[in-house]
């Protein structure tokens, strides 16, 4: 239980630097729902930091699918082929953002490119 | 520093279009392309064009020797490609980025010294057309060759240029990106050698053969966290991508210059689990500015077990063997490891033996594999044949640049 607590403060404080990341924990502005939602939203939370963005992962879910209804038919055709060549490349752009956003430290990145707001400064001496 | 001098003539009315350089201390040297017109009693004030109504020349004004080196590198998906760019760009200095400033799903990576391309921008096809005509990425038909062959050789020539960038979220063609050229220019992807104009342009070619088993090992560690994803789909999405594979991007690997090919271990007796790897450099001999790194005695065939009384190595241990061979027609020499380094002791002893690695201190390549010891494979020997390669291109690079006489200056009238 403490884990999990400490993935969504993780979370929460990437959401409030970056607010593109698509985790949404809309339980902390209405703490009157967060009784029956906090369960559910902790998972999801927690599964979003295992992987891909959800927009790729999406993809590759969906196109993992269409793949198997295309070669249902016909294995050898063109279609299934370019199919599952889709799902490879979804698959790689999935690892290639997973990546990403396992180094990604968003006060290291504010920082790289203000390195001389308040939060940035260093002082050698 | 960057000279560049402008030519003018008189009655200029210059609309010069001149990309500035962008990192200083190093000195980049390069070609710029200017453009202007002479602007006319009608004319309009609209800006630089190249050819534009009569009198529009072009200068060229080139500062010092311009020359990019061109490396080329290619391996299918999900093989390493990345991890090896991170090496090769780490071994030069500083740490490679997407242009700043630019579309943030841009594939290209810049660095002080050196640019990787992804060859997949220049897809003729995206992804629904693709999927309309029923082809892969990894077909010809989805490729524009002959753009790939100009842009590379006007980069080579120090022409900056706008190319096209392939988004691989979306599957679209996104608006070009401008790529200044770089001291050295790295090409990656599928097809790097597989036209022809294009593989005489490549100063040094690296192809990366990864094994059926290994592969599969290797995309069930990438796939299994996402959700969607089993073991048979992945199993289906490699087999319905061999043919092609076999037909397009597997016979590039006669024309590298370099194959580092990864194969499953012969050091531990039906082995599965592709944690060990035996990994074979194969590099060809009478390449230019690249001498082939051998163990003991160039030309001769040597089998080496580093283990024994000086070093204590864990299970399964390490093993080297080096030897002159023939690949596809060519003389090659192949230095192949088997194993994994446990300690810091065995991959510095392992270094102090092997000769023509092109390291500029003792140690060299040993501090490149702990630099980056997060990244996969750096307690085997894709990790140590990778950086050795980086060595050597390194090696190449200085050769060439200090062989170069500085471009002259030249003016010509359309």
């Amino acid at each position: 239980m403490a884990t999990l607590s400490s993935l969504s403060l993780v979370t929460t404080r990437a959401v409030a630097n970056v607010p593109d990341t698509t985790v949404k924990v809309p339980y902390l502005n209405q703490p009157w729902k967060r009784v029956s939602q906090l369960g559910c939203r902790r998972m999801q939370a927690f599964r979003a930091v295992r992987a891909a963005p959800d927009g790729i992962s999406e993809k590759v879910e969906k196109s993992i699918k269409e793949a198997q209804e295309a070669c249902s038919d016909d294995p050898a055709s063109g279609e299934c082929v370019a199919a599952w060549d889709e799902v490879e490349e979804l698959s790689a752009a999935a690892s290639h953002a997973r990546d990403k956003n396992k180094d990604s430290d968003p006060l290291e990145n504010y920082c790289k490119d203000n390195p001389e707001t308040d939060e940035c400064r260093t002082y050698d001496n | 520093m960057a000279v560049s001098t402008v030519y003018t003539t008189q009655s200029l009315n210059s609309t010069c279009s001149i990309s500035t350089p962008a990192k200083t201390h190093l000195g980049f040297h390069q070609k710029q392309v200017v453009f202007y017109r002479r602007t006319s009693k009608k004319g309009s004030s609209s800006g630089s064009g190249s050819g534009s109504g009569s009198g529009s020349c072009v200068i060229t004004c080139s500062a010092g020797d311009s020359q990019t080196v061109v490396i080329g590198l290619a391996a299918d998906s999900g093989c390493g490609k990345s991890t090896f760019m991170r090496r090769l760009t780490s071994v030069f200095g500083g740490a490679a980025e997407p242009p700043k400033g630019g579309n943030p799903d841009s594939n290209t990576l810049i660095s002080d010294m050196t640019t990787v391309i992804c060859l997949d921008d220049y897809h003729s096809l995206d992804r629904t057309g693709r999927k309309e005509k029923g082809v892969t990425a990894l077909d010809p038909r989805a490729n524009d060759f002959d753009l790939m062959y100009e842009q590379v050789k006007a980069i080579k020539n120090g022409v900056a240029v706008d190319k096209p960038i392939y988004n691989h979220v979306t599957g679209l063609l996104d608006p070009p990106e401008l790529i200044k050229p770089p001291k050295i220019l790295v090409i990656e992807g599928l097809h790097p050698m597989f036209d022809e104009r294009v593989r005489d342009l490549l100063d040094f070619s690296i192809y990366l053969d990864i094994s059926n088993e290994v592969k599969f090992a290797w995309k069930i560690q990438r796939d299994m966290a996402e959700r969607g994803h089993s073991l048979e789909s992945i199993k289906a999405s490699i087999e319905a991508r061999k043919p092609d594979f076999d037909a397009y991007i597997d016979p590039q690997k006669k024309y590298a210059d370099a194959v580092i090919e990864v194969l499953p271990t012969q050091l531990i007796p039906d082995d599965n689990e592709g944690k060990v790897l035996r990994v074979r450099l194969i590099m060809k001999e009478g390449v230019k500015n690249f001498s082939p790194v051998y163990l003991f005695d160039e030309g001769s065939t040597i089998s080496w077990i580093p283990c024994g009384r000086k070093l204590t190595c864990s299970y399964p241990g390490i093993k080297f063997h080096y030897a002159p061979d023939s690949y596809f027609g060519n003389e090659v020499s192949i230095l192949e490891m088997d194993g994994q380094f446990d300690r810091l002791d065995e991959l510095i002893y392992v270094e102090s033996h092997l000769s023509n690695i092109s390291t500029k201190f003792y140690g060299e390549v040993t501090q490149q594999m702990l630099k980056h010891a997060d990244f996969p494979g750096s307690n085997n020997g894709t990790g140590l044949f990778q950086t050795i390669v980086g060595l050597k291109i390194r090696d190449l690079y200085e050769q060439i640049t200090s062989s170069k006489t500085a471009a002259p200056l030249e003016a010509t009238k359309a």
